[in-house]
């Protein structure tokens, strides 16, 4: 258990880093935004995220798989547009991690 | 908005065919190759990204957005966006078949951040279903054309 970092630092992931990284960073936004939680998220490249410290990592399941154990919480997902499934994931995630209640 | 929405290239199209992913893509960057908004090596520069870094540009069940890299080709800011009459398999884990695919370029690492929030926001009003409903190329760009307004 840990206290949570505030605001978190958070990655959402892509092939590229310009689209659907962008897309999902908006989605986890609007989703911590209604959950309360302050957060700075970065949209990036899965290359470049592999050199950069985070708190949380959001991705497609493809592209968070290696990042296992790297960041206190990783997220895979494979829908951008279903912000309840999202807010579920990040809010059982954030509960393990003892930064939730 | 800003300027560079009213200046974004944007073209739809629908029922196109398409006998897999590849062609798909291709499909779909078509339109911004006919616009000049993007250049001959773009749309195969899109498909070696899929085929490198997997089919994660599926983004929403039965929803891709194909683009690649500002320096693999594009001359403006542009987005198409193509129904296809038989739905394609990109080997994604969640959300095949895919029958409505966008194509985007951005000339630089930034001139899309805009135009992506409003293409984000009315694609969760439901912009695929009603471009799905769309029998014509008229009726897919008039819709298409709500993403130069926030949603």
């Amino acid at each position: 258990m840990s206290t949570r970092p505030e605001p978190l630092k958070i990655l959402t992931v892509c092939g590229v880093g310009m689209g659907s990284s962008l897309m999902l960073r908006m989605s986890v936004e609007e989703v911590l935004k209604r959950m309360g939680v302050a957060a700075k998220v970065e949209a990036t490249d899965v290359s470049s995220a592999r050199g950069m410290k985070a708190d949380v990592i959001v991705g497609q399941g493809l592209h968070t798989e290696e990042f296992t154990g790297k960041a206190p919480v990783v997220v895979g997902i494979s829908n951008f547009m279903d912000k309840e499934g999202l807010e579920k994931q990040l809010t059982e995630a954030f509960r393990s991690e003892g930064w939730m209640e | 908005m800003t300027d560079d929405l009213d200046g974004a290239v944007l073209v739809a199209r629908a029922h196109r065919p398409a006998d897999d992913w590849r062609a798909a893509i291709h499909e779909a960057c078509a339109p911004l190759l006919d616009a000049g908004a993007i250049t001959e090596t773009y749309p195969a520069r899109c498909v070696a990204l899929v085929e490198e870094q997997g089919p994660y540009i599926v983004l929403a069940p039965g929803i891709a957005l194909a683009h690649a890299r500002p320096e693999d080709g594009v001359r403006k800011l542009a987005v198409a966006a193509v129904t296809l009459h038989d739905p394609v398999e990109f080997a994604h884990p969640d959300n095949d078949p895919v029958d409505v695919v966008f194509a985007f370029g951005s000339p630089d690492a930034d001139q899309h951040v805009d135009l992506l929030s409003s293409l984000a926001g009315h694609l969760l009003t439901g912009l695929a279903d009603r471009l799905r409903a769309a029998d014509d190329d008229a009726t897919a760009q008039r819709l298409l054309e709500e993403v130069r307004n926030a949603p």
